[in-house]
C-alpha cells in the first residue's frame, strides 16, 4: 500500500480526534524536550569550560601532590617543591618555564579607607603574568615592592583599585607593607584550570621579597623557598614525552618526593589531562540527568501506545472494511503504526525547538555561551519516531489480526 | 475442466463448524456452481447459513471441508495475504450497512480497493470518478459518507465494488438499510451493472428482491433446500 494513503487515512484520524491526539503529542514533547534541554545545557557548559582551558593551557603541565587513590586537585596542598626541583625542572628537555605558585598569609588588604580581610595573595614570578592575561598596566618585576590584581579584586573596593594605587597588606605578624599596584590581570599563566570557576578576588605578588615558606631542600642541604603548585610551559609539539619525563623526575630523587608523605601521589597532569577529566564528569552528570529526563519520552510512548490501543478497538469496523476490499494484514500494520510514527515525529518536531529554548533559557541563566548538540538533537527527532513505532507496534499486531468478519459486525 | 472457462464461481462439498463452546454446523456439503454473467440470489431464514456461503466464496473465510474457486484461483487452500489480494481483485462487496470509511470522501471509499491493488494516484481518482458517475454521484465524488443519503452511500459502495473490476459482486442484504424505492433504484442499477456483464451473487431473505435474479437458491439448516428458475418472470 502507498505510504501517501496511509498518511493520509492517518491525519483524517488524527484531525478526528484533535484533543486526544494533542495530549498524546504532549507527553512526546515534553520528553524529546527534556533530553534536548539537559543535553543542550550540559554540551554548553562542557564547551564552555573545555574551551577556556584549551586556549590558554594548552601547553602547559600542572605539578602538585595529591592523596593517593583521590584524582581530584586538592586545594590544601603542602609546599615541597624546592627550588632545587625547580632548577632541576628546568633542565629537562622540553619545558620552557617553570612557574611556581605559593600562598602568602596576611591578615588584611586595605585600599584609603577600606579594609578587606582574609584575602587571597597569591606569590609567582614575573613571568606568570603576560600580555595574554593583562588588562590594564604591566607586570611587577622580582625585588619590586608592587603587586597585580585580578579584575575581581579591583572591583572590591568601593572606589575602584586602579594601576598607580597604593594597597596596605597587614601581614600575620601585624607588620604593614605599602605597595604600588602596577597592573590589572583576569588571571594568570599556568593557573591550575579549574581554579578559574571560582575565581576570586586576588592579589599577586612577586615571590621576592614576600614568598617566605621554606623548607631544608634534602639534595641541596640549605633551606630554599618550597612551593606546592609548579606549573611548567612546556613545548607543546612536546608534551607527552615532556609530561613523562617531569613524571618520572618527580617520582625518582625529587625533593618533593623525599618531602612528601609516603601516600601522596606526585602528578603531572597536563591541559588536556584537565580537558578529559572535566569533559569526563559533565558527560557523566549530562549522561545520568538526560538518562532521567528518557523517562519523560518513555512516559510519552506508553501514552502513544494508550492510545492506539483505543483507535485500534474504535476503528475496528474499518480494519473489517479494508481488509473486504483487499487490506492484507501488513497493508492494516502500516496504517497503524503510520499513525503512531507520526504522532511520535510530530513531537519530536515540537519538543526539538521547545527544548533548545528552555536549554538556551539555562545557559543564560548560567551565563555560560549556548553551544548546539546536534547530534543530541538528530537522535532526539529518530528516537521520537522510533518511541511512535515501538509503541504504535503491539496495537498495529492487534489492528492487523482481526477477524474481518468479526470487525464488519463491530458496532 | 472444460466448464471453468466459464464458471465464475464453483462450490463442491463445502461444510463449515464452528466452535461455539460446542459444534455448530453452519453449512453442510453444499455445492453450487455460478456462471459468468449470471445473476444469483440466496434467500433463507436468519441462521440458515446463506452469509457464511457468502463469506466463504468472498474469501472473508475458509470452510472446514471443501472447495471454493473463484476465477479460477482455490479460496479455501489460499494463504491469508492471497485470500486479500482475491478479496481485492476477483470479489466486490456491497453490504447491508455499507461499510464505507467514515473519514474517506466518496472517491477516495471508491478508490479504496485500488490503493491495496498498487494502483498510482493519478488513475485511482480517474478509475473512481468514471465510477461515481456510472452510479449516478458525479456531483458528490468528495463528501464523506455522512454527507450522503442512505441510497447514495449504496451506490458509493457499489462504485466500490466494481472498482477493481472484478470477476463477482456480492451484495449481502443490499436493500435491508433503505426504503423501498431507494431499494427499488439499487436494484436497476444491479440490473444494468448485470447486463452489462458482470456476475452477482445477492443474499436476502426477501422474496421480491430475490425475485430480481435468474435463479433462486434457497438454503436452510446449512443446506440448499431447492434451486428455483426465475429468470422468465423478469422483464
Amino acid at each position: 500500500m502507498d505510504t501517501g494513503e496511509s498518511v493520509r487515512i492517518t491525519l483524517r484520524s488524527i484531525r478526528a480526534h484533535k484533543l486526544r491526539s494533542a495530549l498524546t503529542v504532549v507527553g512526546v514533547v515534553i520528553g524529546i524536550a527534556s533530553v534536548i534541554t539537559f543535553a543542550t545545557f550540559g554540551a554548553s557548559v562542557e564547551a564552555e569550560i573545555v574551551g577556556d582551558i584549551e586556549t590558554s593551557n594548552a601547553g602547559n603541565i600542572y605539578v602538585f601532590g595529591t592523596p593517593s587513590g583521590d584524582d581530584d586537585f586538592d586545594r590544601t596542598l603542602q609546599p615541597v617543591f624546592t627550588e632545587y626541583d625547580i632548577q632541576q625542572l628546568e633542565g629537562i628537555t622540553g619545558v620552557q618555564a617553570v612557574l611556581p605558585r605559593g600562598t602568602v598569609q596576611t591578615q588584611s588588604v586595605r585600599h584609603g579607607d577600606q579594609t578587606l580581610a582574609r584575602q587571597q595573595v597569591t606569590a609567582i614570578r614575573p613571568a606568570s603574568i603576560n600580555d595574554g592575561v593583562l588588562v590594564d598596566g604591566r607586570s611587577f618585576e622580582t625585588d619590586e615592592e608592587a603587586v597585580v590584581v585580578n579584575e575581581r579584586m579591583a572591583r572590591s573596593f568601593s572606589e575602584n583599585l586602579t594601576t598607580g594605587e597604593r594597597l596596605t597588606m597587614t601581614m600575620p605578624d601585624g607588620g604593614e607593607r605599602n605597595v604600588t599596584v602596577v597592573g590589572v590581570v583576569n588571571g594568570t599563566r599556568g593557573e591550575v584550570p579549574v581554579s578559574e570557576f571560582a575565581r576570586q578576588p586576588r592579589v599577586y605578588v612577586p615571590i621576592d621579597p614576600f614568598y617566605d615558606s621554606v623548607v631544608e631542600s634534602p639534595s641541596a642541604g640549605v633551606r630554599q623557598r618550597a612551593y606546592p603548585q609548579v606549573t611548567l610551559v612546556v613545548d607543546p609539539r612536546a608534551i607527552p614525552e615532556t609530561q613523562s619525563a617531569i613524571q618520572t623526575y618527580l617520582s625518582g630523587n625529587s625533593d618533593a618526593r623525599s618531602l612528601s608523605a609516603d601516600d601522596t601521589e606526585l602528578v603531572a597532569r597536563s591541559g588536556n589531562d584537565f580537558v578529559e577529566e572535566i569533559s569526563d564528569v559533565i558527560e557523566r552528570i549530562t549522561r545520568f540527568v538526560t538518562g532521567i529526563a528518557v523517562i519523560a519520552l518513555v512516559v510519552g510512548a506508553i501514552g502513544i501506545a494508550n492510545v492506539m490501543l483505543v483507535s485500534v478497538t474504535e476503528r475496528t469496523r474499518e480494519i473489517g472494511i479494508m481488509k473486504a476490499v483487499g487490506a492484507r494484514n501488513r497493508d492494516v500494520m502500516q496504517v497503524f503504526l503510520v499513525e503512531a510514527a507520526l504522532l511520535g515525529t510530530i513531537g519530536s518536531l515540537l519538543g526539538v525547538p521547545l527544548g533548545l529554548l528552555v536549554g538556551y533559557g539555562a545557559t543564560r541563566y548560567a551565563e555560560v555561551t549556548f553551544s548546539l548538540a546536534p547530534l543530541w538533537m538528530a537522535l532526539a527527532v529518530a528516537v521520537g519516531v522510533l518511541v511512535g513505532v515501538v509503541a504504535g507496534l503491539y496495537p498495529a499486531w492487534r489492528a492487523a489480526r482481526v477477524d474481518p468478519i468479526d470487525a464488519l459486525r463491530h458496532e | 475442466m472444460s466448464e471453468s472457462a466459464n464458471t465464475t464461481v464453483r462450490v463442491e462439498g463445502v461444510s463449515k463448524q464452528y466452535d461455539l463452546g460446542g459444534t455448530v454446523t453452519a453449512l453442510d456439503d453444499v455445492s453450487l456452481d455460478l456462471s459468468a454473467g449470471s445473476y444469483t440470489a440466496v434467500m433463507g431464514p436468519s441462521g440458515s447459513g446463506k452469509s457464511t456461503l457468502l463469506n466463504l466464496i468472498g474469501g472473508l473465510d475458509t470452510p472446514s471441508s471443501g472447495q471454493v474457486v473463484v476465477n479460477g484461483q482455490d479460496v479455501s487452500a489460499a494463504s491469508e495475504a492471497e485470500r486479500a489480494d482475491i478479496r481485492g481483485t476477483e470479489v466486490g462487496f456491497v453490504f447491508q450497512t455499507f461499510n464505507l470509511m467514515p473519514r474517506l470522501s466518496a472517491v477516495e471509499n471508491v478508490a479504496l480497493p485500488l490503493v491495496f491493488d498498487g494502483w498510482d494516484r493519478a488513475r485511482r481518482r480517474e478509475r473512481s470518478v468514471s465510477l461515481l458517475s456510472e452510479v449516478g454521484l458525479a456531483d458528490r465524488t468528495d463528501h464523506v459518507p455522512s454527507e450522503l443519503s442512505g441510497g447514495q452511500r449504496q451506490r458509493v459502495a457499489i462504485a466500490r465494488a466494481l472498482s477493481t473490476d472484478p470477476a463477482l459482486i456480492l451484495a449481502d442484504e443490499p436493500t435491508g438499510n433503505v426504503d423501498t424505492d431507494t431499494g427499488a433504484q439499487i436494484l436497476d442499477l444491479f440490473d444494468d451493472l448485470h447486463a452489462a456483464g458482470n456476475t452477482f451473487l445477492l443474499v436476502t431473505h426477501e422474496r421480491h428482491v430475490a425475485e430480481r435474479a435468474e435463479r433462486i437458491v434457497h438454503v436452510e439448516d446449512g443446506h440448499i433446500q431447492s434451486v428455483e428458475d426465475v429468470s422468465g418472470g423478469q422483464d
